[in-house]
């Protein structure tokens, strides 16, 4: 056997080797979504804050940005202060619209949390984690944008921070309003 | 349908889907909180009379191919099917070409003709047998 056919046969098993790898042990994170350019699936739940109804059938037609997030998960912690700019920053724009999705807590907890760190737009409560699965969550911090359409523009798993929120404004959800 | 009838197809249905945060274990085996309401929302979704085809796909739907225990065979997945035959197909035509090898370059054992009988020798074997 030459010593090229050796590498080669290296060569081939190494990227086999790390195939199966990515395949059983790799991160969720960077597998590309599935949910990208398909229609949003309708959601509601009671609202976080005031237990009344929510659905979001209510803003069909607007850019809705959907973030999901917990009490518990210390990374929410982290981009909640990005969220409420990010919010400030388009509350008057009259196509967008941003909710929350409280994901697998409790509500006095998660009122606590909104109470403690701020709130300034709607939360809805995952009662059952079907909205999550319904969004193909995989865990908390996790943002979609949703165009006019009902279409899914955005995922992004993580907090939303740096890059990301500059990212997120510029390339996704300034191009949508404006579009 | 009732509610045995439910939990074995409960359990057929999620031993063929992958906990999407645990990663290598089966929504069926893993405690996880997601891979528990995974399996809430298969048991809803079997009481209104979905098949266990039309589950899948919605998992599927949501989570792709990474939620499947055994990816569809197709596009690149093909070659997770075919590779365990392929490196052995590959690698019991190497081992048979070297051990070929190894055989051919072993020289064979040489067997050598004694040495011819000397007329003594010959005379006093003779002698010796004479009883």
């Amino acid at each position: 056997m030459t010593r090229t056919t050796q590498l080669m046969i290296l060569v081939v098993l190494f990227a086999l080797f790390s195939l199966l790898y990515q395949g059983l042990w790799g991160d969720p994170r960077h597998i590309p979504t599935v949910l990208v350019g398909t229609r949003a699936p309708v959601f509601e739940g009671p609202d976080v804050e005031t237990g009344e109804p929510l659905s979001s059938e209510r803003f069909k037609g607007k850019v809705i940005l959907v973030n999901f997030w917990a009490s518990w998960c210390q990374e929410c912690k982290i981009e909640h202060d990005n969220l409420l700019r990010l919010h400030d920053e388009y509350k008057d724009h009259p196509e967008f619209v941003m909710l929350g999705i409280n994901y697998q807590d409790e509500p006095p907890k998660a009122r606590a949390y909104l109470q403690r760190h701020g709130s300034s737009f709607s939360h809805v409560r995952d009662v059952n984690g079907t909205l999550a699965i319904d969004f193909g969550v995989y865990g908390v911090p996790e943002t979609f944008v949703i165009d006019k359409n009902g279409v899914i523009r955005h995922k992004w798993i993580g907090p939303i921070v740096d890059d990301v929120y500059a990212n997120l404004t510029q390339n996704v959800l300034t191009p949508l309003l404006e579009g | 349908m009732d509610e045995t009838e439910i939990d074995q197809r409960v359990r057929e249905i999620a031993k063929t889907l992958r906990c999407t945060v645990c990663q290598t274990e089966t929504l069926w085996e893993s405690g996880a909180p997601l891979a528990q309401q995974m399996r809430e929302a298969i048991r809803t979704r079997v009481s209104q009379g979905q098949t266990a085809e039309e589950i899948r796909a919605y998992f599927h739907g949501r989570y792709g191919d990474y939620i499947m225990m055994a990816p569809p065979k197709e596009g690149s997945n093909w070659l997770i099917w075919v590779a365990p035959f392929l490196l052995l197909a590959v690698g019991g035509a190497l081992l048979w070409r070297e051990v070929k090898r190894w055989v051919t370059r072993t020289p064979a054992l040489q067997v050598e003709s004694p040495p011819p009988l000397d007329e003594e020798s010959r005379r006093r074997i003779e002698r010796e047998l004479q009883p």
